[in-house]
């Protein structure tokens, strides 16, 4: 049994949510990017969660996973834009498909659950000192 | 001798650490449910009902040996309504809300099962802790 319950359940979500937020981090710095290192305009990520039974921490429990960083396949914007460098040969530029107040609600929400996982971390160190001071 | 075996095997004194380790069981459950705040589809943990049923009407009769068999389970709660299109039923201020309450809880039975130990002590030694 651990000292400090259900920690490996907090740490794989803790892992996850910080995997969002690189992810979210990633599609904000490529907003315009009109070319990746495939040659095509930058596609946002989203990234998968998907939970994973672990069997130490009892019957029931589960923690989470990173199950797959896809790219969201909508075609981004084509704006005129004649004297861009990537402008094709009517001077139009596709840009990429990532929307800022989308992904600002995505690392919001993903800051949230850190934080509540940062929480179960606090009161589970406050009941293994408890438990250790019995007595005392 | 039979003074502190009886402390030891009373009745409250088996009921707090059953439910010391409930306490240990319901943290565990909480941090699932919050790990997997995002997950599409999970169903959120928590203690089964007919334990904590068990549990009460051992507790009520005073039986050491009957509240040291209640094993403590979970199960999962499909009752609780998703209000997410992804089928999530976890509320995260209602789990965060549990998890403090629990931690309270927890302090509160440390606190009686320290106090039992100090008596014992404040016997032997013939003062106060």
């Amino acid at each position: 049994m651990n000292v400090i319950s259900a920690s490996s359940i907090t740490g794989s979500a803790l892992d996850a949510e910080k995997m969002r937020v690189d992810i979210v981090s990633q599609n904000i710095a490529n907003a315009n990017t009109t070319k990746g290192i495939d040659g095509k305009p930058y596609q946002r990520r989203i990234v998968a969660f998907e939970s994973l039974l672990d069997a130490a921490s009892g019957p029931n429990m589960q923690g989470v996973r990173v199950s797959e960083i896809k790219r969201d396949e909508t075609p981004g914007e084509i704006i005129s834009n004649p004297q861009h460098p990537h402008a094709d040969d009517d001077g139009n530029v596709t840009m990429p498909n990532v929307n800022i107040p989308f992904e600002m609600v995505d690392m919001v929400t993903a800051t949230r659950s850190y934080e509540a996982n940062l929480a179960v971390v606090r009161n589970a160190r406050q009941l293994a000192t408890q438990a250790l001071s019995i007595g005392r | 001798m039979e003074m502190v075996a009886s402390l030891f095997s009373s009745d409250n004194y088996t009921a707090v650490k059953k439910m010391m380790d409930v306490s240990a069981l319901r943290h565990a459950s909480i941090a699932s449910n919050l790990a997997n705040v995002s997950t599409p589809g999970y169903k959120r943990v928590d203690m089964s009902r007919s334990f904590e049923d068990e549990l009460r009407a051992s507790i009520k009769s005073r039986n050491a040996d009957e509240i040291a068999e209640a094993s403590p389970r979970t199960e999962v709660d499909a009752l609780t309504p998703s209000t997410r299109a992804d089928g999530n039923n976890v509320h995260i201020d209602s789990e965060l809300l549990g998890l403090t309450k629990n931690t309270m809880n927890f302090n509160v039975l440390t606190d009686f099962a320290s106090g039992s130990l100090k008596q014992l002590r404040h016997a032997i030694t013939g003062r106060p802790a």
